[in-house]
């Protein structure tokens, strides 16, 4: 029995969610990271999100037996690093400099990432109130009768 | 007293709007989960569920009611798919999510009441 209904789904939504901060906060972290642990500069990560069918949400007395299931949960399927290069900066003074006074920064633009906090604070937001709809559609039923 | 309220049509019928409006409420929630998922297409009640409930309704006959299953189905009439081939919007979904919880309550207080005027037949009490 799930007293709340689509708990579920919206808990999923809120991990994916989460997890896109944490890689948005490490991209903003290491915008001016020249050197990464392979040595190299470092590259933004970027998050995929995937939509998967929820096994465990079974609604057959609802639905019945003939027609699917199909509500989907969502993850995160994949964090890969944007290979795209970074830009070469003129600084002979900087310890990563190479012999022509360049150095090549990391492919992270901060106003980029800040579009993309603000995209999944509001969509962490949206799933919030999907929560909240549950716990009052739940307080209704119980009161059914009283 | 009891089989006139309970097994009337529009008991019946709101406990099945009931189920249909907790369906719509998870596939609301699946549609925000998957607000960037690119490619996910959103999904809502079945649409010709409203016409066979109108005809269960009409052939006076509860189990014509009883027996009515929803299904789900990907919506076809949204316009406007973003270039990631995802097509909810925030703002409609926020909508119909209030709708749906409207809905709810409506439903929740009528089945609530109609219980309640068994009571208080049985308890002789006048609501």
């Amino acid at each position: 029995m799930n007293l709340l209904p689509g708990i579920e789904i919206t808990a999923s939504a809120l991990n994916a969610e989460r997890i896109r901060m944490d890689v948005i906060a490490e991209n903003i972290a290491n915008a001016q990271t020249t050197r990464s642990v392979d040595g190299q500069p470092y590259q933004r990560k970027v998050v995929a999100f995937e939509a998967v069918l929820d096994h465990q949400n079974d609604n057959s007395k609802i639905l019945g037996s003939e027609s699917k299931n199909i509500i989907k949960k969502v993850e995160v399927g994949d964090i890969r690093n944007d290979p795209t290069p970074g830009p070469l900066v003129y600084n002979p003074a900087h310890p990563h400099a190479n012999d022509q006074g360049m150095v090549q920064m990391s492919n992270v633009q901060v106003s980029r990432e800040m579009v993309d906090l603000i995209s999944a604070s509001r969509a962490y937001e949206a799933n919030l109130n999907v929560i909240s709809t549950s716990r009052q559609m739940a307080r209704q039923v119980m009161s059914i009768g009283k | 007293m009891i089989d006139s309220i309970l097994g009337s049509n529009n008991y019946q019928t709101a406990k099945k709007l009931l189920d249909v409006a907790d369906l719509r409420h998870q596939a609301i929630s699946s549609n925000l989960a998957n607000i960037e998922t690119p490619g996910y297409r959103r999904i809502d009640i079945d649409t010709n569920f409203d016409s066979k409930l109108k005809q269960a309704t009409e052939s006076n006959n509860i189990d014509n009611i009883r027996n009515l299953k929803p299904s789900l189905s990907i919506d076809q009439n949204v316009r406007g798919v973003d270039p990631d081939g995802n097509n909810v919007k925030l703002d409609s979904e926020l909508l119909a999510m209030n709708k749906n919880a409207m809905t709810y309550e409506f439903l929740t207080q009528y089945l609530s009441s109609s219980i309640k005027r068994i009571n208080g037949v049985i308890e002789g009490k006048v609501i």
